[in-house]
Formats: structure tokens, sequence, C-alpha cells
């Protein structure tokens, strides 16, 4: 705006309130994290980015937020209630994305892939239902309008104070349900026949078909697996922000660059480029020029374009970039 | 025996027809009188999809309700009709809805647009075709420059509506230490810029920043809000100006809620883009929003439809008047449009002689309109510019109003 902007200097923020950047960053990475999986297993056994996930994501929220305010209407929860909610929430997000995005793969997707299509049409086919869900979630929930799930727990409740900062319930919540279900995804992909499978067919679709894998059930498990994800992240988002028709494009946009930071087509670097995007997001706001938040922005693409220079396939991408 | 009853029918109306042939005649002449009766189309500019589609929705009601009255006062030459040119309240958009409404048929002039980035990036679309846009909520200062002859507006710009919201926050709230946040938004951005000029000038400490707005195209996103209200709770002004709207505003409130920093404790306000019932369900919990000043710069007192036209209202869109922002400045805008047009020939084809005629005789529209007195400067705002802003507070999740400041 012109004016001398009204941060304090950025370390000196930094300093006086390092513990609470950290949270909150961590939170904001934790939904990345778990949003950039979804991207990264589906380009590991598509070879492309599926532009509906963002979609996938805001519907997951959408579950929760309605789940919730069915359950408690204008009550607070509180203790094993509160806990109940949370994991009903992600549940119920959870499935709800799955679906959708099984519905994505089948009608968006699978036509395609039996056609032999180009990745143009899939590329176009993925926007198209992108904007189809969105225009859907508009008319039924309204065009901009931000709906807040039940009040779950008490509002602002502060779990604990480590060095002085007050860290919240919300954001405690959003990181351990993050980091244990990244670790769940982490090891079926990895420990279990069906990961044996997924990376299978991210290495190799036509040899792996020929070994006996069934590529259309392992693609359509694979949208299920991220699809979970991402509609967990969903619900755990809209405990802090609320959930709108459009939310799933810009934190998608988000996620999608988490996931090409940390290696497209890695789980675990999806996962670490998710937490790095928050972190930096919010670590960056005090050293914002005049005070604009936009600027943060601009930091953290400008650090996956330097990054992407040094490393093309990204922090623990490999060769082929698709290793999920 | 239904056939010879329909042969009777037949019968006697065939007779009546011949017995009455001067009757007939006579309605005749009256149905080609009301087919001659011009028929003129009022665009109405603003967002009628995407986020803000509420606020194309409550000035599209005022101005078919204008209409409606018009048309049923039989005082007119002509029928009118409103037709919505959707910009989604956005700048991008808006010069493609003005060439859909410049060019469409017998369209006289328009209503909006609605928000002020929006008109400003349509205005010389429709300076080139001479078709008069009266907004009934675009305020940004800038907009009536005096240089586009075409743009007016019924309601008090952000010059009256910013400096009436500082002198609240100095005189009336004491305050001494005010940030200024605005949404980037070509609104939000020219209110804070006010806001934070006339605070300075009276001595107090302004800083300032900026949170890009998510829901109006801004290009923030709503991850960004809670490291910023760390940041601001952490810097502790002891009082916030918004320059925005509503969503943005209530994932502001939200934020800051979290991060400790209430209206409870410090002093916080916002201007006429977040002054809806909207902002306290786009705030969780609602209740911190509560506390919360909210102005609304208008040429008199009266903001929102009420009484028979608040009825009325309701009937026709099924929206409450209270909640309907911007209906009541929309009806004057309307009605000022219907005046200009009474004092043309009403030929029965628009042309740009006619367009030009009603930008005219807009400049010389003299009324009393249900929001003030309606009657354009040469740049476009309205003569009793220098009129109130009407200051609310939220209190209990409702939005009280409190004074009118300035």
């Amino acid at each position: 705006m012109g004016f001398e902007h009204f941060w304090l200097s950025g370390f000196d923020q930094i300093h006086t309130a390092f513990w609470t950047y950290l949270a909150v960053g961590l939170q904001n990475g934790a939904v990345y994290a778990m949003i950039a999986v979804g991207y990264t297993l589906v380009y590991g056994v598509l070879g492309l980015i599926n532009f509906a996930h963002g979609e996938v994501f805001m519907c997951g929220g959408f579950a929760g937020v309605f789940l919730t305010r069915g359950i408690l209407g204008d009550r607070t929860g509180t203790g094993w209630g509160s806990v109940g909610l949370i994991l009903a929430g992600i549940l119920i997000g959870g499935l709800v994305s799955a679906l959708v995005a099984t519905g994505v793969e089948r009608v968006a997707y699978r036509p395609l892939r039996r056609r032999h299509a180009p990745k143009l049409a899939f590329l176009i086919s993925a926007i198209g239902a992108s904007f189809f869900i969105q225009t859907l979630a508009g008319k039924e929930f309204g065009y901009g309008v931000n709906i807040f799930p039940g009040q779950v727990f008490e509002p602002g409740k502060v779990m604990f104070t480590l060095f002085g900062a007050q860290i919240h319930t919300i954001a405690v919540v959003s990181i351990i349900a993050a980091v244990v279900m990244l670790v769940v995804a982490d090891r079926i992909v990895r420990a279990t026949r069906l990961g044996r499978g997924i990376r299978a067919v991210s290495q190799d679709a036509e040899t792996s078909s020929l070994m006996g894998v069934n590529i259309d059930r392992t693609i359509t498990i694979t949208f299920i697996l991220g699809g979970a994800l991402a509609g967990a992240a969903g619900f755990l988002y809209t405990l802090q922000s609320g959930m709108v028709q459009n939310a799933g494009t810009e934190i998608g946009i988000y996620a999608f660059t988490a996931a090409v930071l940390g290696g497209i087509g890695n789980l675990r670097g999806a996962a670490l480029g998710g937490l790095f995007i928050g972190l930096f997001g919010s670590f960056s706001v005090p050293f914002a020029f005049e005070g604009n938040v936009q600027w943060t922005e601009i930091y953290t693409f400008l650090i996956l374009v330097l990054v992407l220079i040094v490393r093309p396939t990204g922090i623990l991408g490999e060769k082929s970039g698709r290793t999920a | 025996m239904k056939l010879r009853l329909n042969k009777a029918v037949v019968a006697t109306s065939v007779g009546a027809l011949l017995v009455a042939g001067v009757p007939l005649a006579g309605l005749a002449s009256t149905s080609s009188a009301a087919s001659a009766k011009a028929t003129y189309t009022i665009g109405v500019e603003g967002p009628f999809s995407g986020s803000d589609a509420n606020y194309g929705d409550y000035i599209y009601g005022g101005v078919q309700l204008a209409i409606n009255a018009a048309n049923a006062s039989g005082m007119y030459k002509f029928t009118l009709k409103p037709e919505k040119f959707d910009d989604q309240g956005s700048s991008s958009l808006s010069p493609a809805a003005a060439q859909k409404a410049t060019g469409t048929k017998n369209l006289v002039a328009v209503v909006g647009p609605a928000f002020s980035g929006a008109s400003e990036a349509a205005a010389p679309y429709y300076l080139k075709a001479h078709v008069a846009e009266v907004s009934a909520s675009a305020t940004a200062v800038a907009l009536a420059s005096g240089s586009d002859s075409n743009f007016m507006r019924t309601i008090a710009d952000d010059s009256v509506q910013g400096k009436a919201d500082a002198d609240y926050l100095v005189k009336v709230k004491d305050v001494k230490n005010l940030l200024v946040l605005s949404d980037s938004s070509f609104y939000g951005d020219g209110l804070a810029k006010v806001v934070a000029a006339d605070a300075t000038a009276m001595g107090v400490t302004v800083t300032t920043g900026d949170i890009p707005n998510v829901n109006t195209g801004g290009g923030g996103t709503t991850t960004e809000y809670g490291p910023a209200a760390t940041g601001i709770a952490t810097a502790d002004p002891a009082a916030i100006f918004y320059g925005g709207y509503s969503p943005d505003f209530g994932l502001l409130l939200s934020a800051l809620s979290s991060a400790g920093y209430t209206a409870s404790a410090h002093v916080i306000m916002s201007g006429d883009g977040s002054n809806s019932p909207a902002l306290i369900t786009s705030t969780s919990p609602a209740s911190a929003a509560n506390g919360v000043y909210l102005s609304e710069g208008a040429a008199g007192k009266v903001n929102f439809l009420t009484g028979k036209l608040a009825t009325e209202y309701y009937k026709l869109t099924k929206i409450k008047a209270s909640v309907a922002e911007y209906a009541a400045q929309a009806y004057d805008a309307t009605d000022a449009i219907i005046a200009a047009l009474a004092k043309t020939s009403a030929p029965k084809s628009v042309s740009t002689m006619l367009r030009k005629e009603v930008v005219a005789n807009l400049h010389k529209v003299n009324f009393k309109g249900i929001t003030g007195t309606i009657a354009f400067a040469g740049d476009g705002d309205l003569r009793n510019d220098t009129g109130t802003s009407a200051i609310s507070e939220v209190e209990n999740g409702t939005i009280t109003f409190l004074v009118n400041e300035g």
C-alpha cells in the first residue's frame, strides 16, 4: 500500500514467535503433504497430473463439515466426544473423497485410457472434471460461501504451551493425524502386495500387466488411496479455514507444487515437499516485502524453481521421476 | 353435445364480432398503441456466479423492483426489462460483460458494474458505446475522476466512508496505533489508503499490510491467513482496519481469533465490503466477529430497503431485504435511469443518440430517492457525496446500527 509495513523486522518476529510460526507451518504443511501424496501416486501409475485432485480434497472437506454440523448443531464437542468427531470427520471425509476420486478415474480417465488417447486429452478431461465438481459444489453449497464444520472442540483451545508459545489443539490434531496417515500410506505402498502392484505399474505398466498385475484394479486402488488421504486432509483443513467450493484449486496448486518439489512420483518426497512448503510459507511471512503476504508465494515458487534447476527431479525424485 | 356446444359458441362469437365492429376497432387501436410502446433493456453488470454472486442477486432484485413499479405505473411511453451481465466481480471478466451489454439490442443503460475493479476495467467499453453506467455499489474514489461522464453512482465514495471510518476510530474509539490491512483488491486497497491517510493526518501511528484476498480473484490462499495472523498478534497493534470483502475478512477474523487477537480486547473495523451478515457465517467461531465495527457509505441514512418495498423485494427474490446490500442503491440507480429516459422522446429503437441523451439527462436528474437525494455532480458522484458513513457493530452475531459518522 505504499506505507511503512507493520511487521516487526523479520528476524525479530521469528525470534518472538518461532514456535507459533512452526506450529502454523506444520499444520499447513500437513494438509499440503496429504494432498500431495495423491498427486504423486496418480502420477506414478498414470504418468499424468490429476488436476481434479483439488476438488477431491474439497468434497471430503464438505463431507466432514456437514457430518459434524449435523451431529453437533450449535453445541461444542468436548473430551472423548471431540476425539470421536475428529475420527468420524476424517473417516467420512476420506470415504467421500475416495468415492469421488474413483468416479473421476472411471469417468474422466478410464475411457481415454482404453482408447489410448494422447496425454493432452487426459489433461483436458481432468480440467473438465475439476470444473464440473467445483461448479456442482458451488450450485449446491453456494459460491464463495465458506462453510465451517460444527465446533468439534472449544474454539481457540490451547493444548499446551511450548517455550511460551500457545500450541492450539487444531495444529496438534492436524499434525498427528497427518503423520499417522502418511506413515500408513507409506507402509501400504512399500510393504504390501497392493503397494507392490502400485509400484510395479508405476515402473512399467505393460510388463506388470504381463506379470499378472490387474492394471485397472491397481489404478482404482491408487485413486482410492490418494482420494482418502485428500479427503482426510480436507476435513482437517476445514477445522481452521472452513470449506468453500474453490478451495481445492488454490490449495491444490500448493500441494501439486509440493509433489513436484519433493520429486513427483515419490510418496515420501511429496510428504517432505508438503511440509517444506507449509513451513517455508509460514516463516517467510515476517519477511514479506512491504507487509504484503503474497510475497510469501513469490518466495515459495522461487525456491521451487531454484530446487528444480539444481535437481530437476525434485528433492527425492529419481531418474525416472516415477518411483511411487 | 360437446360439438353442438362448440358450434353454438362459434356462432355467438361471430355474431358478437359483427355487431361489435366499432368496439373491436377501438380494441385494435388500443392494442396497436400498446405494441407501439418501446421496450428498453436496463442491463445489470455484476457477479451472478462465482464467489460474490450474492451481491449481484441483491442488486438485480433492486433493479427488478424499480422496473416492475415503473412498468405497472403506466406513466411511461416505454416498457422496461432487466438483463443480467455476469462479470463475477472480476476485472478480467468485466470487459467481456461490458461488450456483451453494449452490443445488446435496445439496451439503454446499465446499473453497475457492482465492483470497483470491474467498473474500472469496463469503463472504456461503456464510454465508447455511450452507455451510461450507474453503479449502486462501486465506491473506489478513482472511478469518478471526471474524465468519464458515463459513470455515475448512487452511493457515497470511499473518501466519505474512509474519512468517517478514520474519524470513528480516532475520535470515538481513541485509537493511537492503527494497522491498516488491504485485501489487495482495487476496492479494498483504495478504502484502506483513505483510512490510512486520514488517520495519519490525525496523528495516529499507522502501519500497513496486505493480505491478498482469496475470494475475489486476488490470488491469495487461505493457508496464508494463519501465519499472517501470527505476525499480527505478535506485533499486537491496538486497532486494525481491514479494506476488503466479507468472505476474506471472515477468514482473517477466524485466524486472528486462533492467534489470540480478538475484537473484545482490540478495535477491529472494516468497510461496506464486509458489512454483510455473510461475515458472521464466514467467521469461525462466529463469536470471533462480535465486537467488530463495520461501516457503509451512504448518501442518506437508508442503506437497506424497508417497509413495503422490503416486503415486495422478498416476494420477488426470496431474499430478506435486511441482508440485501446495495438493493436500495440499485433501486435508486434504476429510478435515475428511468427518470432520464422519461425525458427523451422514447423512440421505438435504441440508437447511439438515445444513449447519449440518457447520459446527458442522468446528469440533470434530481429527485428524492429512497436512500436520499439523487443528483449527480459532473464527475458522477452524488452531489451530496459529503454524506455520512453508517457505523454498525456486530453484537451476538447480529450487525447492529450504531451511529452515522461524518
